[in-house]
């Protein structure tokens, strides 16, 4: 085995936080090396020094046979042979692809950019690597997998011998994740490149690595050969513990339809249409799941059930009343929480407290103030404190700015506010995106609670697992169409998927019958 | 056509966090207001005067003497309504930079009232003229309100754009249609009734009974944003109108609301210059009043009582710079930079402290990397 | 009627439009980089005011232009320093610059020419007017393109430039990364602050230009507050042309026909009411380009259907 990337002693300090603590690390030509840990264990940190996108404290970082430099920054990088593509796509959105993927590398006519030329490059490029892209789509209008292929293309511009891929799979669709595998074994089989992973989607990890490096804390604890190991001995080395995935759910008799959608249409924010004629019904003391991949029309459903967007068709009702054109305020008081998917924009007020964002839509209460309108300080603050106890929120202080807390503590926040309203509907949307594995089952726990304690809960998610493990019924969304509905014990991942794709779909074979 | 310059826009003039008036920020006020004194000694030096001098006129002539701290009173009041106007609308998340337009409109309405209603005892004068400017500037600052509130478009240039136009409004009012017969009068209305003026509270000074007004806007303003609910409301809506939509609140509504009350406002501090001071509406019932109290009302971050600390230190500035040219015979002028340069530097205070605390963080951590090195 | 529509109407406008385009050009950069500068219109009134001291201690039209760049880049720098370096609020550094503006140059005025209001001077050199041959005895062409001073032909030249600059060269699509996507530009290697950078300092300069065609263009003389947020009414114009040069340049010309026909209204309606116009047509623009945008993306909407 050649040796292609050496860490040795490696430590990176931001201000406040060790992100990278002595980490020793060697990773060979030819082989899918997947770097795992919980977010911010520091994964990703390592990888943007190897790219130059941090300049490193301490220890030595030797690509190949070269020593990286103190001016290492990601155009040396991608020289030596290393290219990154981000979690976060770095395509700029009204560019073509061939503008996106040349950007920086425009091939000139004189002053002026050339732009037949660029197209001729890329499509030789997507050519050479087997990967299919039309160079004069418009970026933004593209698909998630078709803009992650862009993304990999301008990686393997510069003819790269190790690419690094942070959370790769995390918006693709099962079979979108398929292609993208075939995708690295083509490219490390037949061009002998290494393929950095960076990821905590531990099934995928042991289908497509050949090592495994588990990170904590910053530190490296263990690399271990991925067709030795289990994934539960990765998850224990993640956080350090024992983590039982176990079955939550319990059968129980169902009660009242509480929910119910009928036909709904809705526009989405680039006024396309995004839900075509979407009905479905939640019973008291039931979780329906709803599949699908991101941009399918989820976001839409949630926010027209809570009335933060306009219908353009059908109706919503709550126990049998409409609830259609109601405000969100309106539909909160006939009983309705809402976890919003987007936590930062929708689910809290980062610049204001943890005890603000706790209080949000309580503020008029009598408890919390007198005549609706004189708060009462005090009382805010023992109910801030309480919940952040009763919730295990991690924080300094209830005066602390929500900001100022990790992902999981900010969710806790939104699901401590959210489930105190005591209301019988639920709709949750993302509950543990991008929360670590401990986060995770506490609020899955939660979530059963409720549903234990006759709410009827409606959950979106893009995380299959999640679906699988809580819910009582799924749904399928594919192009703001419900595609398929299942009790959860009748149906496979595998199969799902198909649903969520559109590859498959009962509605059109009732349509056949 | 690129989308991002369609978000750019929407994105525009969106709030710096607005943290509270802690100890470091506190710390850097200071530090930034010695900076600015400190450049304007430069400039007095370089253009020939003495900045001692200069300085001890400008204090004198603010605080010396009742009838300058009168005056320097009588500039707090207006630079500290101006503020809050600013702060309410602020909060909620709409700029106003329309205020003194919206002054304007305000002065014109109470001085026709104050002219027109007589007969009527002077208490009812005052209540409807205080009506009349509450309601023009209120209204007036609608305009702009609801256009962004429904149409979303950009508060920033249409309130700057209407200041125009209700200066260029007024001035024809009062050239024209509303011109006062009285001679020596340039361009003015008629003058209100004599018994509805405010008295004066120091003889000869600028302060008059509007002071109570003015405490008891004040007064409400601060309950409203810190201590009410409707302000809870507010500051969530202006930090992030989506999540306050999200959570029951009627965004729209309060943002509307904040406005009106902030033209209001603006619309009072007309009226308390015409009924206090001019008897009458002029063209020069405001000299861009308004952007010195939004600056304050900037640097102090919105925070209401920060508003009237600062108010009263800009109004020192204010009312002392001009009796510092009289004594000393430097142009007043030389207030509005250091005044800028004081607002320069609040705005860059969060960045500049954040890249002294990095360099010192780097440095650090070399020393403690070459410590470890050497140890080992 | 006659005395109103004819071709000085049209000149007028051309006139007025300049130093709005060339602000206009300015500010455009910066939005494309994704900074709003609203401290346009101090920009301006500072360049006038340099602009009047290189031309009158000089003596020499180059000399005053001359110091109203050198400034814009000064200006264009601070501007990127406060704002993208120190992440100041644009807005307030904005507001602030325009009031540091007023204030210097009134100080300025008063300690160094010791007038108050304004100041004129024999020894101010004007901008010089161009005559194009050929064209020049043409009718109505001739006294609307011949005959203007300098500036009014670089506007002219650097709305199809610049137009060209950014969408049709690497340098332009740089500029628009920068602003759209930084991290993306970043990641290949290029800096998007230097693409900031180069923006402000542009726009720094090309709004002192603008300041120098208000002092030195067609008067030759600086009178306090002489910009009349007219830098407000170019960046309003910027937002109505979203972003593209061509556009923007037909909002400014609107503008300056406005203007222009408010002045030659002057003796039917008062000069206050003329006034407004072009203040309540830049209200108007804003929102006509909001219920624009939406007709527009609704319709998209429902092409897709």
């Amino acid at each position: 085995m050649e040796e292609m990337i050496r860490f040795s002693h490696v430590s990176k300090q931001y201000p406040g936080v060790l992100a990278n603590d002595d980490v020793t690390l060697s990773i060979n030509r030819g082989e899918v090396f997947s770097l795992v840990g919980e977010n911010g264990a520091g994964k990703s940190t390592l990888m943007n020094l190897l790219y130059g996108m941090q300049p490193l404290t301490l220890g030595e970082i030797t690509i190949g046979d070269q020593k990286i430099d103190a001016q290492h920054n990601p155009e040396k990088a991608m020289e030596m042979g290393v290219s990154m593509v981000h979690q976060h796509f770095k395509l700029v959105p009204s560019f073509t692809v061939a503008q996106n993927i040349l950007l920086g590398h425009e091939p000139k006519k004189g002053l002026r950019y050339d732009f037949a030329a660029a197209e001729r490059m890329v499509t030789e490029l997507s050519e050479t690597y087997g990967l299919h892209v039309n160079p004069k789509d418009v970026v933004g209008e593209l698909s998630v997998g078709l803009q992650q292929r862009v993304e990999i293309l301008k990686a393997l511009r510069t003819g790269a011998k190790v690419l690094i891929l942070d959370e790769p799979t995390a918006v693709l669709t099962p079979q979108e994740t398929e292609e993208l595998f075939t995708v690295i074994r083509g490219i490390v089989r037949e061009k002998n490149m290494t393929v950095i992973l960076i990821t905590h989607r531990l099934p995928e990890v042991m289908r497509i690595s050949d090592r495994v490096g588990v990170m904590k804390r910053g530190r490296l604890v263990k690399v271990l050969n991925a067709a030795e190991a289990s994934e539960k001995e990765i998850a224990s080395l993640m956080v350090g513990r024992d983590v039982i995935f176990d079955e939550l759910r319990t059968k129980q008799p169902l009660g009242p339809e509480v929910l119910q959608i009928e036909n709904l249409r809705a526009i989405n924010d680039r006024m396309l249409p995004a839900l075509q004629d979407v009905s479905l019904k939640v019973h008291a003391g039931e979780i329906v799941g709803v599949c699908g991949v991101e941009g399918n029309g989820q976001t839409e459903l949630a926010e027209c059930v809570m009335g933060m967007r306009p219908q353009t068709g059908g109706t919503v009702r709550l126990n049998g009343k409409d609830v259609s054109r109601m405000s969100p305020g309106e539909i909160r008081a006939r009983g309705v929480s809402f976890i919003p998917e987007d936590r930062m924009r929708t689910g809290v007020d980062g610049k204001a407290s943890v005890s603000d964002n706790l209080l949000l839509g309580k503020q008029r209460e009598p408890r919390f103030s007198r005549f609706g309108i004189h708060m009462r300080q005090k009382r805010v603050k023992e109910y801030a404190k309480q919940q952040v106890e009763k919730y295990d929120i991690r924080t300094s202080g209830v005066d602390e700015p929500v900001s100022s807390l990790s992902g999981g503590n900010i969710q806790k926040v939104v699901i401590a506010r959210e489930f105190d309203f005591g209301t019988p509907v639920l709709v949750i949307s993302q509950p543990t995106r991008g929360v670590d594995i401990g986060a995770i089952e506490f609020i899955h726990e939660r979530i059963m609670e409720k549903r234990n304690e006759g709410c009827a809960i409606l959950l979106i998610s893009a995380d299959l697992d999640e679906l699988f493990r809580l819910s009582d019924r799924l749904v399928t969304l594919y192009e703001g169409k419900i595609t398929g509905e299942f009790e959860t014990e009748t149906i496979t991942m595998e199969e799902i998927g198909f649903y969520m794709t559109g590859a498959k779909s009962q509605r059109e074979g009732e349509e056949t019958l | 056509m690129s989308n991002s310059f369609a978000q750019s826009i929407r994105a525009l003039f969106r709030l710096k966090p607005a943290q509270k008036l802690n100890r470091e920020y506190r710390i850097s006020l200071l530090t930034a207001v010695l900076l600015a004194f400190l450049v304007g000694a430069m400039i007095m030096l370089i253009c020939g005067f003495d900045p001692l001098k200069c300085y001890g006129a400008l204090f004198e002539g603010a605080l010396g003497k009742p009838r300058a701290l009168g005056n320097t009173l009588a500039k707090t009041i207006t630079l500290c309504l101006c503020g809050l106007a600013m702060s309410v609308a602020s909060k909620a998340g709409v700029f106003n930079v329309g205020g003194e337009g919206q002054l304007y409109v305000g002065a014109l309405a109470a001085a026709v009232v104050g002219a027109q209603c007589k007969g009527l005892s002077p208490w009812m004068v005052v209540v409807l003229a205080l009506l009349a400017a509450l309601v023009a500037g209120g209204a007036f600052a609608l305009i702009p309100g609801a256009m962004k509130v429904y149409w979303k478009v950009d508060e920033v240039i249409t309130t700057i754009m209407l200041n125009s136009v209700a200066i260029s409004f007024c001035s024809y009012m009062a050239n024209g249609p509303l011109k006062t017969a009285e001679k020596g009068i340039a361009s003015g209305t008629d003058s209100i009734m004599k018994e509805a003026g405010f008295t004066k509270l120091i003889p000869l000074s600028n302060l008059t009974t509007g002071l109570f007004f003015a405490a008891a806007v004040a007064l409400l303003v601060w309950y409203l944003m810190t201590r009410s609910s409707i302000g809870f409301e507010m500051r969530l809506t202006g930090d992030n109108d989506r999540f306050a939509k999200y959570g029951g609140i009627s965004a729209q509504k309060l943002m509307l609301w904040s406005m009106i009350l902030s033209g209001a406002i603006c619309g009072l501090v007309g009226m308390l210059e015409v009924f206090g001071l001019h008897k009458r509406f002029l063209t020069t019932v405001s000299n861009e009043f308004y952007f010195d109290g939004m600056l304050v009302a900037m640097i102090m971050r919105y925070n209401p009582f920060g508003v009237i600390v600062m108010s009263f230190f800009f109004a020192i500035l204010n009312i002392g710079g001009r009796s510092m040219e009289l004594s000393a015979g430097i142009s007043s002028e030389v207030i509005l930079i250091i005044q800028s340069v004081i607002i320069f530097f609040m705005a860059a205070e969060g960045g500049i402290r954040a890249t002294l605390q990095s360099r010192a963080a780097v440095r650090k951590a070399r020393r403690e990397a070459a410590e470890r090195g050497n140890a080992a | 009627m006659k005395e109103v529509f004819n071709v000085l109407l049209l000149q007028n406008t051309l006139r007025t439009a300049t130093p709005v385009v060339l602000a206009a050009l300015g500010c455009l950069l910066t939005q494309h980089v994704n900074i709003t500068n609203i401290g346009i219109d101090g920009m301006m009134l500072m360049g006038a005011f340099f602009a009047v001291l290189g031309s009158y201690l000089f003596e020499s039209w180059v000399m005053g232009l001359l110091f109203a760049m050198a400034l814009g880049v000064v200006l264009g720098l601070f501007y990127y320093v406060f704002v993208i370096r120190f992440h100041s609020d644009e807005f307030i550094i904005g507001v602030a610059l325009n009031i540091f503006a007023g204030g210097l140059t009134v100080f300025l005025l008063r300690t160094l020419f010791k007038v108050k209001g304004s100041f004129s001077d024999p020894r101010i050199v004007s901008l010089p007017t161009l005559t194009i041959p050929g064209i020049e005895n043409i009718p109505v062409l001739g006294q609307l393109l011949s005959g203007n001073t300098l500036l009014v032909y670089v506007s002219w030249i650097l709305v199809p430039v610049i137009w060209w600059m950014i969408y049709k060269t690497p340098w332009g699509f740089h500029l628009r990364a920068s602003g759209e996507h930084p991290e993306a530009l970043a990641a290949c290697g290029k800096s998007p602050e230097r693409m900031k950078c180069t923006a402000s300092v542009l726009c720094g300069v090309l709004s002192c230009m603008a300041g120098a065609h208000l002092s030195l263009g067609y008067l030759t003389m600086f009178t306090e507050n002489m910009s009349s947020a007219r830098g407000y009414v170019a960046f309003a114009c910027v937002i109505f042309g979203r972003g593209n040069p061509l556009f923007v340049f037909l909002a400014a010309l609107l503008f300056g026909f406005i203007s222009a026909l408010g002045l030659r209204l002057q003796k039917y309606v008062p000069s206050d009411l003329t006034a407004m116009a072009p203040y309540l047509v830049t209200v108007i623009m804003m929102v006509v380009v909001v219920l624009w945008e939406r007709r527009r993306k609704r319709r998209a909407g429902m092409l897709a259907c």
